[in-house]
This record gives structure tokens, C-alpha cells and sequence, in this order.
């Protein structure tokens, strides 16, 4: 099985992103990183022989970046399996067989990192720990389906789930459109315990608390609109 | 009397540059004609505001002025649910392209 890691990078640093671009090389077949208009040094990342670069010529937001690198996995490299993964080095590569083994063994279509399943998070801010867990609270309310993670990044999605949902909310609240896909497309979806961690710089460049909040108008506003 | 002034001065104002806009083709004959009306209605009611209050009897709400607020907010809200929804739209049509031309365009493989 073709496994395709998928990750989009907005001015998280070149030696940072290719951080994470190494680690999660190690345990897929190849890396599909999208520069999502990045106007640091994240944009003069080479594409080499297992990491495909694609550039978005103006920030489109996370959730459309992770729908461009699904579309090229799929139709470009034929993927079987796809990995959602963070540029921002709070994930571990090591920890992506673990995530894509229920897809390889027939078992989901889709598999969802929690943060709160296994050993709790290092050095989660509490007000980054009430927000999630608030955002969870919020979501499941929203799309009825239960999760303890509703807003982890790392994800694994088969062929088959990938090609079925489609993402439209370009930003953060990509990762409750996701689950009301999940629900209404109605594909088989596990959770696995997985290890993120938070440090000075990973803080820095990863989701603020404010965006947080605006995640929560993004989501209300694609229900009111649509 | 000196807001009556300003609000047929301004609706002059503004149907004079849409006319003005209809002949540089910046807009079209529709929008110019909606756009009138509604200006043209705005100097009616300057002009006879007694009238609204007639309107506003007939409609089963207490003054006139009372009625032009109602249909004002409603008109502005229906407005901005309008704007919100195709701003949403371009939105989504600019990510397409944003999409297809990194789809299509990937970064070449630096072999050196």
C-alpha cells in the first residue's frame, strides 16, 4: 500500500517544516508538502526524489492546503493511504504505522490522533488544554459524532475515505468538516493515542489561542451560509 | 428641514453617478435602474414624509418613520446575508485556482 504523508506549512520556518518533513519521510513513501504562501524562508523548500513541494500563490489556509495534497496524492501518486501531519514538529513520524495500520488491515477508512487517549500531553498549556477540550465539547455537539480530539491534526485517511470527502473550509475549522464528513459520508473511523509536543518554538508557530477562537466562527459561519 | 435638503441632495448625488457609472459600462442597465428607484423613493418620502405614515398606517405599524426603519434593517440584513454569501463564493473559486496551479505546477526537483 501506497502511504502519502500530507503537509502543509505556513511560514513555519524552513529548518523547522524540514524537521518535519525528515521525520515523517522515515515511514512513508512519499511527502507531499504544501507551501501555503508562505512568505519566509518556508517557501525555498526543494521538492527532491520522495518530497513533492507544491505552492499555493496565496495563503488559502490549512484546510484547503490539506485538500490540495489529497488531490495530488491521489491523482498524482496513486495513494492508498494518506497522513495528515503538522510542519510544526509537535508530531512524531515513528507513530504514523501506528495510525495507518487500521486502514492497511481493512479495519477503518479513517483514523483519528487524540491527545487524550494515551499518556497526557507534555507541557499543554491549560488554556490550550480548556480550548480543546471546549472545541471537542462543541463539535461533537455540532456534528453528533464522539471523538475525545476534535482539533488533532494527525489523521490518516484511505483511498476510499480521501476520495469521498471533500474539504471546503480553508482554515482551522477544516478539522470539524472533516468529522461531519466522516459522519455523513458515513465511513468507519477509529482513534489512536498520539504524542504531541509543545515547546517554546512549536507554541510560536502553531495555532494561536485567538485562532482558536476564530475557528468557531469559521464553523458557525459555514453552517449559517454554507 | 436641512436633513430633507441632504437626503434629496445625496440621492441626486448618488443617481447622477450611476447614471455616470451606466455610461463608462461600469455597471448594468439593471443595477442602474434598481438603484434609481430606490433614490428616487428616497426623495419621495424627503419630499412627503406625511405619506410614509399613510403606508405605515395601512401596514398595521404605528409611524412611518417607524416602518422605514423596519424595512431598512431588514433590507440590510438581507443584504449582508447576500454579500456574505458571495464572498464565500469567490472565495471558494480563488482557492480552486490556487489549487489547480499548485496542483499543476509543482516545484521542481532540485537535483543539485
Amino acid at each position: 500500500m501506497k502511504i502519502v504523508a500530507v503537509i502543509p506549512a505556513y511560514n513555519k520556518g524552513k529548518a523547522l517544516t524540514e524537521s518535519a518533513i525528515a521525520d515523517a519521510a522515515g515511514f512513508v513513501d512519499a511527502v507531499v508538502m504544501i507551501d501555503d504562501g508562505s512568505t519566509d524562508d518556508t517557501s525555498s523548500i526543494p521538492s527532491t526524489d520522495r518530497v513533492i513541494v507544491l505552492r499555493h500563490i496565496l495563503n488559502r489556509g490549512q484546510g484547503a492546503a490539506l485538500q490540495t495534497g489529497a488531490d495530488f496524492a491521489l491523482h498524482h501518486l496513486g495513494a492508498d493511504v494518506i497522513v495528515h501531519f503538522d510542519a510544526d514538529g509537535q508530531m512524531r513520524g515513528d507513530e504514523i504505522l501506528m495510525m495507518t495500520k487500521p486502514i492497511v488491515d481493512g479495519d477503518a477508512d479513517v483514523v483519528l490522533g487524540s491527545r487524550f487517549l494515551g499518556a497526557p500531553a507534555k507541557d499543554m498549556p491549560m488554556i490550550r488544554k480548556v480550548l480543546v477540550r471546549l472545541g471537542t465539547l462543541f463539535t461533537v455537539a455540532l456534528s453528533g459524532i464522539r471523538v475525545t480530539d476534535t482539533h488533532n491534526g494527525f489523521r490518516a485517511l484511505s483511498r476510499h475515505a480521501a476520495s469521498s470527502m471533500r474539504i471546503t473550509i480553508d482554515r482551522m475549522a477544516h478539522a470539524s468538516e472533516i468529522l461531519d464528513l466522516v459522519k455523513t459520508k458515513r465511513l468507519r473511523y477509529v482513534e489512536r493515542p498520539v504524542t504531541i509536543s509543545y515547546s517554546a518554538e512549536t507554541l510560536q508557530k502553531g495555532q494561536s489561542t485567538i485562532k482558536a477562537l476564530m475557528t468557531i466562527k469559521d464553523i458557525l459561519k459555514k453552517k449559517v451560509v454554507g | 428641514m436641512m436633513f430633507q435638503l441632504f437626503l434629496i441632495a445625496f440621492s441626486a448625488y448618488a443617481i447622477a453617478r450611476s447614471l455616470k457609472q451606466y455610461s463608462r459600462k461600469q455597471v448594468s442597465k439593471y443595477w442602474v435602474v434598481v438603484w434609481s428607484v430606490l433614490w428616487v423613493i428616497v426623495i419621495g418620502v424627503a419630499l412627503m414624509p406625511q405619506a410614509t405614515d399613510r403606508i405605515a398606517a395601512f401596514a398595521g405599524v404605528g409611524r412611518g418613520a417607524d416602518l422605514l426603519v423596519y424595512l431598512a434593517v431588514t433590507f440590510l440584513l438581507y443584504a449582508v446575508l447576500r454579500l456574505m454569501v458571495r464572498q464565500q463564493k469567490m472565495s471558494e473559486e480563488i482557492t480552486a485556482l490556487v489549487r489547480t496551479i499548485a496542483v499543476d505546477h509543482p516545484k521542481h526537483h532540485d537535483r543539485s
